[in-house]
């Protein structure tokens, strides 16, 4: 039986991966995607030092760790349901059925979409697709494109899109209606803004993050917004709908108040071949649900997650969890959270040496300490929610241990 | 196009409209509007619109999402041919 199965090639699963292999266990690392890093794959920023981040060489340069410890990494191949077996776990694969001792899922998050008339015709796809056809795939998703979604996802991809050629007209918010809830709110767009603007080129963004109440800024937005990176975004027009006879023509948009509310007669249609919709990401924890975890709704951290601990069990037996799958954070952290995984995943095997628990708290502190420094914060709370999620981890466990 | 005819599930093509009348009409759960609507039901297992159907659901007055995955998840969660699930092995 194989030691330590992962589910999924990104940060985490790489670090899990390293970690484990690096006190000799035998691990396999499966992934959907045609090539390993997951979303390291589609990432390409500058730090405020003025760094490049090149999240491709980054992912290269796990792998080719992993691999130097023996690490058998497959790409290409899904998991479409996974089974408890009386010692470990059996993984159903669209390539063969695997058993092993452990079971990592490291499988990330997804897109939430953000439904807006006309949003089914071709040339509307999510912001990460567009992100991908872009920095992996190296082809333009179109020529002139609107982003639908202020957040940090869509301000950093629009960027991106930046950089590889594509002329992205604005960002804007989505219609208000049932679905859009705060993504159409100019004030509470302000909100994620602002924990953008250390970010920001422009000292003007910059300096206005550090005082600017989110109130005032939604209420004293330029109408045709501020720009970043000469990207205007526009908290105070609104996407009402996608045109177009076979594909993507236009978008019709409109001024909105501070409340978010269309000001009529200030509609017009604007000119583009390609539409993004950035509706923010939820943990992809389908294959957890499969497993039989318990779940929490966590806002802060995205949606429902696995409930785990800081060690990565989970309430079952042998199975972890590691990176977004437990909260949408940023690659760093996912990866720290992997290196913690794959120590404790070595103790569980009795494969972990001299010094144990010292070297998995290092590891613990690690993720906390980069969870601190992360520049981009995609919820307010992330801690507390932690905080909050692993007492009730040793709540439930302790009340199951009664019985 | 009107906001209602927006699709929300593109597997079976279950419009915004479809969805709300079912949850104003039964005043029902996400799971009731998948049984009544089969949004949610299609090839794909729900991975797009789930989360919009439960949020519909919550501001129309029904049940708030709590801890609980309202639409379960079944296997096999990617789709796969018969073969592989025959046991027809690479």
């Amino acid at each position: 039986m194989i030691d330590l199965v992962i589910i999924g090639a990104g940060p985490a699963g790489l670090g899990a991966a390293i970690s484990a292999a690096e006190n000799g266990l035998e691990v396999y690392i499966l992934d959907e995607f045609v090539k390993p890093g997951g979303r390291l794959l589609g990432q390409l920023h500058e730090e405020p030092d003025g760094k490049w981040v090149n999240g491709i060489a980054e992912a290269e340069k796990l792998y080719k760790r992993a691999i130097q410890l023996g690490v058998n990494i497959r790409c290409g191949v899904s998991v479409y349901d996974l089974m408890k077996l009386d010692q470990g776990w059996c993984v159903y694969t669209t390539d063969n059925v695997m058993e092993c001792k452990c079971l990592l899922l490291a499988t990330g998050a997804s897109e939430t979409p953000i439904p807006i008339p006309g949003w089914t015709l071709p040339g509307v796809m999510s912001i990460g697709a567009a992100q991908v056809m872009g920095n992996v795939h190296r082809v333009k998703p179109g020529k002139k494109g609107i982003i639908i979604g202020v957040n940090v996802l869509s301000a950093a991809i629009a960027r991106e899109l930046q950089l590889c050629g594509v002329h992205i007209e604005s960002i804007l918010l989505p219609q208000p209606n049932l679905l859009s809830g705060d993504a159409a709110n100019p004030e509470k767009m302000m909100e994620s803004l602002l924990r953008l603007s250390h970010l920001a080129p422009s000292a003007l963004i910059r300096f206005g993050g550090k005082w600017v109440s989110p109130k005032l800024g939604a209420r004293l937005y330029p109408k045709n917004g501020f720009k970043m990176w000469d990207i205007p975004i526009q908290l105070r027009k609104s996407a009402l709908e996608i045109l177009g006879e076979k594909q993507v023509e236009g978008v019709r948009v409109a001024e909105i108040t501070a409340n978010g509310e269309v000001v009529s007669g200030t509609e017009k249609v604007v000119s583009v071949d390609f539409v993004c919709i950035a509706g923010g990401l939820a943990p992809l924890s389908e294959l957890a649900a499969v497993a039989g975890c318990s779940f929490r709704f966590v806002p802060e951290l995205g949606g429902h997650v696995p409930l785990h601990n800081e060690y990565m069990q989970t309430n079952l037996t042998g199975l972890y969890v590691a990176g977004n799958i437990t909260g949408v954070e940023s690659a760093k952290v996912a990866r720290a959270q992997g290196t913690a995984a794959g120590l404790s995943i070595a103790r569980e095997l009795n494969a972990l040496a001299d010094h144990a628990d010292e070297k998995i708290e290092a590891a613990i502190m690690e993720v906390m300490e980069t969870r601190k420094n992360a520049l981009i914060q995609f919820q307010p709370g992330i801690e507390e929610a932690r905080k909050k999620l692993y007492s009730e981890f040793y709540e439930t466990s302790e009340k199951a241990s009664m019985i | 196009m009107g906001d209602n005819e927006t699709v929300i599930c593109r597997c079976e093509e279950i419009t915004l409209k479809e969805i709300k009348e079912t949850i104003e009409r039964y005043q029902c759960s996400a799971r009731e509007v998948k049984l009544r609507t089969r949004a949610g039901m299609g090839p794909c297992g729900g991975r797009t619109c789930r989360c919009m159907i439960d949020r519909l659901v919550e501001q129309l007055g029904g049940p708030s999402i709590s801890n609980e995955i309202s639409l379960s998840y079944r296997p096999p969660v990617r789709p796969v041919s018969f073969g592989v699930l025959g046991g027809d092995v690479k």
